[in-house]
């Protein structure tokens, strides 16, 4: 008997650091539904990556590699895409994926009810030409279609029909609101929302694991003391975000390790560039319709000084809307405005409204420190000569507000979906058009022909160094014009137990394929 | 008696009533949902269908009524963050937040007023003032640095007790429970004491004056010239009459409890009640706070009437004159 309970305790003492390899991770907000074609916000996308596959994905440098579809091509002089699918690939429940699913997800997440339609906006129809080929039609050739749907998850239209969940149902649910099943490396095997998610490998996973991963488990913690309380203790091995405030105390610390990168998201300033249309600004409406006032506040607002103190050094100034880590980046126009405050001045002499006073308008709780950069932006306007009244308020009351034009100046942040410089002309460059959905995030009505010539022509090149001068071009009319002010590049700052190893994608997203649990 | 409970009711009902209507009146100040609802590549036009979808375009009263009509028949609403019936939420959420509750209470009760009697009995002995000056921390601390303090000390220093979260619990029926498992207990411990802790110390003090009070009485003074032993006095005659306003007190504090878990509940990340209420409140998911908001008054309407009910049988003058 005592020989047998020794043997028992040694295996299971042999076998336990081999098996059991439990990660547990922590997030600000838990993704609010599985649907991965329900809603368009990047914790359900972040998360539902994990589970759902699409044909094409992001490697770690954000490239598009291969997914569901092991090729793809341009049809005839653009016509659309033929995307060449995997075999062998099933979903959690077994079934197998094919050309059929693929035109189901297509139906699915372009419908009326679902909010990733606006990604096919472009489609003007998918077609399955055998059970592994699908060809995707387009209204115009459209030479980043393959980088615009990494994020368009396959769900299997027999399992969807079966459970009644063939549209997404935001407003009641279905079951596809809280059960999953797609092709990914992990699949759901317990969801309760708001409280906690379980993740399994998925065994029949057509990839090469790289991950050690046995169970993984998902809890949201929204204040951010405890969960970094709960990163020290080592209650979970990973948490997103770290506080700002604490990073440099972190690294201290052996036991956890910082993870530091850029987002994708990039912070500006707008301003109110209609005429007289501001009934809720405070006085001189029409301000910021005069360029020279704008490149004024460009050069009177000190990035670096903002991002030393604000920032603790943990962000890079922007000088376009996109960051250098997308695609079609502007190389020619990096150079971000000059602090140059004596030349601000000058410019606001220039125009004749020196000591003019306005709103700028700033959420609270929206982006890292959004509140403190705006109090910073204030007072460095202030030294310009330009008084500043700062109203800052939370999110949920902030888009309204801007919705309904009360404003002169506000802090907006932007992360291109596609991640590609198209997106932020597409909505914040172009001038305001309800009907052809362009510039649907340009509350400040920014306006410039050339622009809105270009954005189509954008769009349909297929030509990448003729595509990059278009873009460009843009660049640099947005630059000259001051459309916008970029502030700065939003940082990036993950921690995790120091026996973790993962891999940090500028987009936020959490890929838990990467992770390996020492 | 009877019509004296009907009436206290119909009080209770009308209060209910008024609760939600300052409620929905405020909702329009906590923000618009729909941009959390939608995504970055949303159009003004899908803006205006959900707002009309849910009903967001209609004066507050409309809706107002809407919600009351609803909530009358038992349907409180989809929650706009999760899509799923918001009765089903928070009848998941609320055994994590009674069981939070419950504990703290017994603990705040119970060695309230044992501290209160004891401090009251010794009143000039060294333990007894060593407690009035500690209790001063209790009362005095806000609940989210106790937290953190406590977080600090067990969690991270002495890596004695998890920093967050419930647990693993058991399901009996729908209620899910953590009384049952060890590392349920453990989880317990830190948030109940933090959300126990300014209960304590209030009814620590209030005991403790209450029972000084009672003590210089003519009728304990009778008592004890009379030859009655220490113990009957202190135990029968004087604890007793402290109860009265005791009682009143723990009543409204059991509520609070309840209402105000939401601190507690956010420093620990305790999946109850208040947690769900801060999230909806971010999200502005109105069906979820409307719920929550109403539900909360009830509980307060209800201990009152309870307390009331109380009285009379502790008091017997009440009893009489009712």
């Amino acid at each position: 008997m005592f020989k047998f309970t020794t043997v028992l305790l040694l295996t299971t003492a042999l076998a336990a650091p081999v098996m059991a390899k439990d990660f547990k991770f922590a997030a600000t907000t838990d993704p609010q539904t599985m649907d991965p074609h329900a809603v368009n916000s990047a914790p359900v996308l972040g998360f539902l990556n994990n589970v759902y596959e699409g044909l094409v994905r992001r490697g770690k440098d954000m490239a598009i590699e291969p997914a569901l579809a092991t090729a793809w091509e341009p049809i005839g002089e653009g016509e659309g895409w033929r995307f060449t699918l995997r075999q062998d690939v099933t979903f959690h429940d077994g079934a197998e994926f094919n050309a059929d699913d693929v035109v189901f997800s297509y139906k699915r997440a372009s419908d009326e009810s679902s909010d990733t339609r606006s990604w096919f906006a472009p489609v003007s129809d998918v077609v399955k030409v055998d059970d592994y080929t699908v060809d995707i039609m387009t209204n115009a050739p459209n030479p980043i279609f393959p980088d615009s749907i990494a994020n368009w998850m396959m769900m299997d239209s027999g399992w969807a029909e079966a459970n009644n969940a063939g549209l997404p149902d935001k407003e009641a649910g279905n079951y596809a609101t809280l059960n999953t099943n797609g092709t990914g490396a992990f699949k759901v095997t317990a969801r309760e929302p708001g409280l906690r998610t379980v993740l399994e490998p998925h065994g029949g996973w057509w990839g090469e694991v790289e991950h050690n991963i046995t169970r993984a488990e998902l809890t949201p913690i929204q204040n951010p003391a405890t969960s970094l309380a709960a990163l020290l203790s080592g209650d979970v091995d990973f948490i997103n975000p770290v506080p700002i405030q604490d990073v440099a105390r972190l690294k201290q610390n052996r036991d956890v390790s910082v993870i530091q990168g850029i987002e994708a998201r990039v912070i500006m300033l707008g301003f109110d560039q209609q005429e007289g249309a501001s009934e809720g600004g405070n006085g001189s409406s029409d301000l910021f319709l005069d360029p020279k006032v704008r490149e004024a506040v460009a050069k009177a607002v000190n990035v670096p000084a903002i991002l030393q103190t604000i920032m603790r050094g943990n962000a890079e100034v922007a000088s376009q809307l996109v960051s250098p880590a997308m695609r079609g980046f502007s190389a020619a126009n990096a150079t971000p405005y000059a602090y140059d405050p004596e030349g601000a001045k000058a410019l606001l002499e220039e125009a004749g409204v020196a000591g003019a006073s306005f709103d700028l308008k700033c959420p609270n709780n929206r982006y890292l420190n959004d509140e403190a950069v705006c109090q910073a932006i204030t007072g460095m306007l202030a030294q310009a000569g330009l008084s500043a009244t700062l109203d800052a308020m939370p999110v949920q009351n902030y888009w309204p507000e801007l919705r309904a034009d009360n404003f002169d100046m506000y802090l907006l942040g932007w992360s291109p979906g596609t991640f590609d410089a198209e997106h932020p002309i597409r909505f914040l460059g172009s001038t305001p058009n309800e009907e052809k959905k362009l510039g649907s995030w340009n509350f400040g009505g920014y306006s410039n022909a050339r622009i809105d010539e270009l954005l189509p022509m954008i769009q349909s090149e297929i030509d990448d160094i003729k595509r990059q001068a278009m873009l460009d071009e843009a660049a640099k009319i947005m630059q000259d014009e001051v459309a916008y002010v970029p502030l700065y590049v939003q940082p990036l700052v993950w921690g995790a137990r120091s026996n973790i190893e993962l891999t940090q994608r500028p987009d936020n997203f959490f890929i838990l394929r990467w992770v390996t649990v020492n | 008696m009877l019509s004296y409970i009907l009436k206290r009711i119909g009080q209770s009902a009308l209060v209910l009533i008024i609760v939600g209507l300052v409620a929905f009146s405020m909702f329009r100040f906590v923000g618009d949902p729909i941009d959390n609802m939608l995504g970055q590549e949303r159009t003004m036009e899908d803006v205006e269908r959900l707002r009309a979808q849910l009903g967001l375009d209609q004066p507050f009263p409309v809706q107002y009524f809407k919600f009351l009509s609803n909530a009358a028949q038992g349907n409180f609403g989809v929650s706009f963050r999760q899509g799923r019936p918001v009765a089903d939420i928070i009848a998941e959420r609320a055994p994590a937040t009674l069981e939070l509750a419950a504990v703290s209470a017994i603990l705040a009760v119970g060695v309230g007023i044992a501290l209160g009697v004891f401090t009251a009995i010794r009143r000039d002995g060294f333990m007894a003032n060593f407690i009035m000056s500690a209790s001063l921390i209790g009362v005095s601390l806000p609940t989210f640095l106790i937290g953190i303090l406590l977080i600090y000390v067990f969690s991270v220093e002495l890596g004695w007790l998890p920093s967050f979260g419930r647990g693993e619990t058991v399901k009996i029926g729908w209620w899910t429970t953590g009384l049952l498992t060890e590392s349920g207990l453990k989880a317990l411990i830190l948030p109940a004491i933090t959300l126990g802790l300014y209960q304590m110390t209030l009814i620590m003090r209030l005991v403790r004056s209450e029972m000084l009070e009672v003590l210089r009485q003519d009728y304990i003074r009778f008592a004890r010239a009379r030859g009655v032993s220490e113990r009957t006095i202190n135990f029968r005659h004087a604890l007793k009459n402290t109860m009265v306003p005791v009682i009143t007190i723990i009543g409204l504090q059991l509520g609070a409890i309840i209402a105000f878990a939401i601190i507690t509940e956010t420093v620990f990340q305790w999946p109850g009640l208040g947690l769900l209420f801060i999230n909806a409140i971010q999200f502005v998911d109105i069906p979820v706070m409307a719920a929550y908001l109403m539900m909360i008054s009830l509980v307060f309407v209800l201990i009152n009437l309870a307390v009331d009910i109380l009285y009379a049988f502790i008091d017997p003058r009440l009893r009489v004159s009712a």
